[in-house]
């Protein structure tokens, strides 16, 4: 077995006992991506004199027994909408091609504090919108189960990463399912926690309210790891929650005797395919055998909670990419005829096609006479939402969905069809409106060997609780399978 | 739903082209008609008293980035300032 297969709780003993050194294991990592990203296309940047330079530094702390973190000398690959100082952070964008941060995100300087390796930054759709991870101005993400097929998104990069063995955990953003949905067309663990448990401070904003950093790895007990690592309360950031965060790794516990878990219909019905549908139903029968108890309920707005979301994410977008006008950083279009002319030309030349789309529909429903008719309404749907997640989770402690409604589609199948794309999270935007705790697992895979995934929901900051269900699950499941790349 | 899009496009700060009008019309009517099956809900909007947020106090700033630094992603730079086309005559 090469370095680069194994877990980062494994790694992490073996670099503890030295065993092995960061240097190797980076190397490794980075070699596995030399060979395979030529057909994966997963990494935007990567520069092996920086990760091996951080590798020697984790070494170094390691060997001096300075090393306090777990995560000491594990290389770690980063989404490109987090910024990272001196690290080119594109947002897979024409409009940031060229930027390159002064500061870090505080995630970045938390991995930086613990001896983490940085293995690149990698590609995902625009400014994390949408699904399947075509939107990257540089290149399309391919599914490493089958190369014909999108990894997911807008994480793809991520997902698709750590699953080939490119890197060992990584870190995504979530706004409507970005990461869970990556997570369960890629067959690895995605973990999108608490709105307000990570600090949102350098992640490029696309709708802040939903907005939500997290993990990616290829078992529960690495995306506890890594977790463990990011959460806290940031004075950097107005909605970081004040409260004490213990660790998840500690707490983990395969015993789910007694756990109620909650199955909402609603999520069973409009446009899941049946294997998937089958696949969860399976694992939860599992979870029954280990003691689980299950109970049927119902979450009625789901049905609207799309259009909601896209009403407010786009709402939000329209709002926060006002800033790229060519004027500070980013790209600016030639031979400008004045400052409107440059802000239109700049803006229509930079940003993508969907890009563009959603701030219009975001400009469109907060524009005048519009306002109460969509995001006024879409507000106050999202009220409801959470009323009736606060309603499950009084007879409940986790609720069980599919994460996407089928496994991986077909590269350019749903590309000039905005709709059938936003169909994709329909199953993971209502988690972004409540600021719930998500986490998909793998729990089956398609006749063709595609990965189906689970998604287990749970009550704000109770990141344990579905870890733990998700530990068990994994436990009767078997975990992680390698895709044949 | 008619949908001005150069209306839009022109709030929004974008240029969109003839070529791209049709595609974006359709598009966007088709999202409006899925978000228009939204139920009209009794209620009004208010802050969530559990959810405050928690704001930090003014401070001043004690670790500061070099303005060359900062100037170093600008599209185009003279003497230490940002430069941008000329908007009064």
């Amino acid at each position: 077995m090469k370095l680069y297969e194994y877990s980062a709780y494994e790694l992490s003993e073996m670099l503890r006992a030295k065993k092995i050194s960061s240097r190797e294991l980076t190397e490794s990592v980075l070699c596995r991506a030399e060979e395979v990203d030529g057909k994966v296309n997963a990494y935007i940047y990567t520069d092996r004199e920086m990760s091996l330079k951080m590798a020697d530094r984790a070494d170094h702390l390691i060997a001096s027994g300075k090393a306090a973190s777990r995560l000491a000398g594990i290389p770690v690959g980063i989404k490109d909408n987090i910024s990272t100082k001196g690290i080119p952070t594109t947002c897979a964008s024409k409009m940031l091609e060229n930027y390159v941060p002064v500061f870090n995100a505080t995630v970045m300087d938390k991995l930086a504090d613990a001896g983490c390796v940085i293995s690149g930054k990698l590609n995902m759709d625009e400014f994390a919108m949408g699904s399947s991870t075509e939107n990257s101005y540089f290149k399309t993400t391919r599914n490493p189960f089958d190369n014909d097929c999108v990894p997911g998104g807008s994480s793809g990069g991520s997902a698709a990463a750590v699953a080939c063995g490119e890197a060992v955990i990584a870190l995504g953003s979530d706004t409507g399912g970005s990461i869970r949905q990556p997570a369960s067309l890629c067959g690895v663990v995605g973990l999108k926690p608490t709105y307000g448990s990570v600090s949102r401070y350098g992640l490029v904003a696309f709708a802040s309210s939903l907005d939500q950093i997290g993990v990616f790895g290829r078992c529960v007990r690495d995306a506890a790891l890594l977790q463990d690592e990011i959460q806290g309360h940031d004075s950097m950031d107005a909605t970081s929650a004040h409260r004490s965060y213990p660790s998840l790794y500690d707490g983990l516990n395969d015993d789910i005797s007694g756990l109620k878990i909650g199955i909402p219909s609603e999520y069973y019905e409009r446009g899941v395919k049946p294997g998937v549908t089958e696949a969860v139903m399976r694992s939860v029968k599992e979870l029954e055998k280990r003691g689980a108890k299950v109970i049927p309920i119902s979450l009625p707005s789901t049905k609207y909670a799309l259009s909601a979301y896209y009403i407010i994410a786009c709402a939000e977008a329209s709002s926060n990419l006002a800033r790229f006008d060519g004027v500070k950083y980013g790209y600016r279009a030639k031979d400008c005829d004045g400052l409107i002319d440059m802000y239109e030309r700049t803006r229509s030349e930079g940003f993508g096609r969907e890009v563009k789309r959603r701030i219009m529909l975001g400009t469109f429903v907060l524009s005048s006479g519009y306002f109460d008719a969509y995001y006024k309404k879409a507000k106050l749907l999202q009220k409801r939402i959470q009323q009736e997640f606060d309603d499950a989770f009084n007879s409940v402690d986790v609720i069980v969905t599919p994460t996407s409604p089928s496994e991986a589609f077909k590269i350019g199948e749903r590309v000039l069809d905005p709709l059938a794309m936003y169909a994709a999270d329909i199953c993971t935007v209502t988690v972004n409106i409540a600021g719930l705790p998500a986490v998909s697992v793998p729990c089956g895979y398609s006749e063709s060997g595609l990965p189906y995934g689970m998604q287990i929901i749970g009550r704000k900051f109770d990141e344990q609780t579905i870890l733990n269900a998700a530990l068990a699950h994994e436990c009767s499941f078997g975990g992680f399978r390698k895709p044949a790349i | 739903m008619d949908i001005d899009i150069r209306h839009i496009a022109k709030l929004s700060r974008l240029r969109i082209s003839d070529d791209e009008l049709a595609g974006y019309e359709k598009e966007m009517s088709d999202i409006i008609a899925m978000v228009e099956a939204m139920p009209d809900i009794e209620d009004e909007l208010t802050v969530d008293p559990d959810n405050a947020m928690t704001l930090r106090s003014d401070e001043t700033v004690s670790e500061k980035i070099p303005r060359d630094e900062i100037l170093k992603n600008a599209p185009k730079v003279v003497a230490g300032c940002v430069v941008v086309p000329k908007t009064v005559e």
